[in-house]
This record gives C-alpha cells, structure tokens and sequence, in this order.
C-alpha cells in the first residue's frame, strides 16, 4: 500500500508531468487564463487520462504483446484515447444532459494533450501492472491538474501585476513556469529511507 | 462557459456568452457561443476538432430559459452560472465515478493481488460510480443549481467583456 502511495506523490510531484517531463505544455499556457476554466479541464483531463492508462496497459498486455504488434503502440493509444473520449462525452450526456452543457466544452481538448499519450507510453517504458498503471495516470492527471489551477491563479494575479509592457502576455507567463518549475525541483530532494 | 466573474448574491459567477436561437411562449433557447476554448485558438485551423463538429458540440449544449427579459431570436446576451456549482459539477461528473473506480481497483488488488480481480473490480466500480453521479447530478439539477441566469443584454456592436 506504501508503494503506490508513493507512486501517486512521486509522479504527482516530483516527476510532474508538465513540469519534469514538459508533456501537455499547449494546453498548460492555452486553458490556464481563468481559475474555472483550469478546474474543469483538470478534472475532466484526471478522468480521461487514468481511464486511458487502463485501458492501454489492457491493450498492451492481451493485445500488442501476445500478437507482436508493438509497432502499432503509438496509433493503437491514440485510438483508445479518442475512443475514452468519445465514451466520456457521451456518458456524461447521457447521465445528465445538464453537466454535458455546462462541462462538455473541456472534452474535445483533451484529444490534443500529448501528457494523456505520454503516460501509459511511460507505463509500458516502466512495465508497470495494471494497479500500478492506473495509479501512475491518476498521479499524473493530478499533479497536471494541481498545476494548471496554480498557473491560472498565478496569471490571473498577472493580470492585474505592473509588468513591464515587452513583458507581457506569453513572455511572463514562461518566466512565470520556469520558476514554478524550479521550485518543483525542490521536491527531487525528497529522499525516503 | 468560461469567462470574467462577477458578484451575484455573494457567490462569484462564471459568465458566458449564448445567442437566443428560438422562442416559444414565455421561454427561450439558448446556444452558447465559442469563447477561450476549443476552436478559439490560434492553432484552431491546424486542430483536428473540426468546424463543424465545434456547431454540433454547439447544438447539443442549447439550453433553455423563462423569457422574463423579452428576448428575440438572434439577440446575445451574458448568462452567468455559480463557479461553485461549475466546480461541484465537475466533481461529480469525473471525481465520483474515478475515485470509485480507483478504490475497487486498490482494494481487488490488496485483497486478491492478480490484476484480472483489480480489472473486474475497477470496471464494477467505475459502474458503480457513474450511477452515484447520476443521482447527484440529478439533486443538483432539481435545486436549479446547473441552470445558467441571464445577467444582461450585449447591445448590437458591443465588444465583448468576456474573454
């Protein structure tokens, strides 16, 4: 149990998906503008990309492998991924039409997020089982979604900042992560023994 | 639905644009209008979310109104929904039924430790959860709290207030 404790804080935290690994970069400097608009991508993002990780450990290990189809990993999990989509989109409609109207916007994004592509490449890299799988995606969904709520607060104060005028828009917003990623590194140095 | 917030009652509001696309008695249809999100970005002509399937996403999301305001068809206007409900939305529609799937998952594993248990556990979960968020969702609905408020009128040519 302490291990995949320590999985899901390790790939929340240390190994953050945006800011160790810079997966998911487009939609952490293109959704963060607004605190709300950041949450909601961040929880629909947690979802599809822990259900992704599972789903693509399962094609990999009864489907890839036993047929010697690893050339097709990359296209196969693009697949699922959209497929995961799809499958949320229409649930969520389904089980309330009134969520899909005040949600549905987040879910088309997701798509093109290459962080939900890259974990379960890392998963089968890693040759994690299936627990293990999952947890490291829902690890990273939340260290990805923790990031993109302190980045959006972070430009939403940046808004209102003096900042220098060849300064504003993007060019303060990567200073901004950069220090966001430095501060990240803080936590490598957490040794257990 | 993203957008400025603004104070109502206390509780901050997410705001949005929608266009009144029908009319009939005392209410009206409303379409939300692409704002920050998908299709509004730079890299909109190079996305695989096409136009197209951006105005059925559109038409799926219409939404319907009392007509207090006296509203036409083709007139916009700002509707403002609570950020709270938008973040309780959110958790129940993928916390709900990922914390659910998680949990029969870890404890198939710690109970049975082969992964066929923590599938078939994780798949009865996810079930499970999504059941649980219907019923939510359905509360949160009876209590009108998903239901967006129209807050004003955008006069022809006015710029946009909400980015």
């Amino acid at each position: 149990m302490q291990d995949l404790i320590l999985l899901i804080v390790g790939t929340a935290l240390v190994n953050n998906v945006v800011l160790a690994r810079f997966l998911g970069l487009c939609s952490f400097m293109g959704v963060t503008t607004k605190v709300d608009t950041a949450v909601g991508l961040g929880m629909a993002t947690t979802f599809v990309m822990t259900v992704s990780s599972v789903l693509a450990w399962a094609v990999e290990t009864y489907l890839l492998v036993p047929y010697g189809l690893g050339y097709l990993r990359t296209v196969t999990f693009i697949l699922v991924i959209a497929a995961v989509v799809q499958f949320t989109e229409s649930v969520v409609r389904k089980v309330s039409p009134s969520l899909f109207q005040t949600l549905g916007i987040y879910l088309p994004l997701i798509t093109t997020n290459c962080a939900v592509l890259g974990i379960p490449l890392l998963n089968v890299h890693d040759k994690f089982n299936f627990i293990q799988s999952m947890l490291n995606g829902f690890g990273a969904a939340l260290g990805f979604s923790m990031i993109l709520a302190i980045f959006a607060g972070l430009r939403e104060r940046l808004a209102l900042a003096d900042v220098p005028r060849l300064f504003m828009g993007p060019p303060i917003g990567f200073i901004t992560a950069s220090l966001l990623a430095l501060a990240f590194m803080g936590f490598s140095g957490i040794h257990t023994n | 639905m993203a957008g400025a917030f603004a104070e109502a009652g206390g509780h901050p509001l997410v705001e949005g644009l929608a266009r009144v696309v029908g009319a009939e008695g005392g209410r009206i249809w409303l379409e939300p209008e692409q704002t920050s999100t998908c299709g509004g970005c730079h890299s909109a002509a190079a996305c695989g979310v096409k136009s197209g399937q951006n105005t059925r996403r559109l038409e799926a999301r219409r939404f319907v109104l009392d007509n207090e305001a006296g509203l036409k068809i083709g007139e916009r206007v700002v509707v403002g929904i609570s950020e709270y409900a938008l973040i309780r939305a959110s958790s129940i529609a993928y916390a709900v039924p990922l914390l659910s799937m998680i949990g029969g998952a870890v404890a198939a594993q710690l109970t049975f430790g082969n992964d066929g248990a923590a599938m078939i556990a994780a798949v009865a979960g996810l079930g499970f959860g999504v059941l649980v968020a219907r019923g939510r969702a359905g509360r949160l609905l009876a209590r009108g709290e998903l239901t967006p408020r129209f807050l004003r009128r955008i006069a022809a040519g006015e710029e946009c207030h909400v980015d």
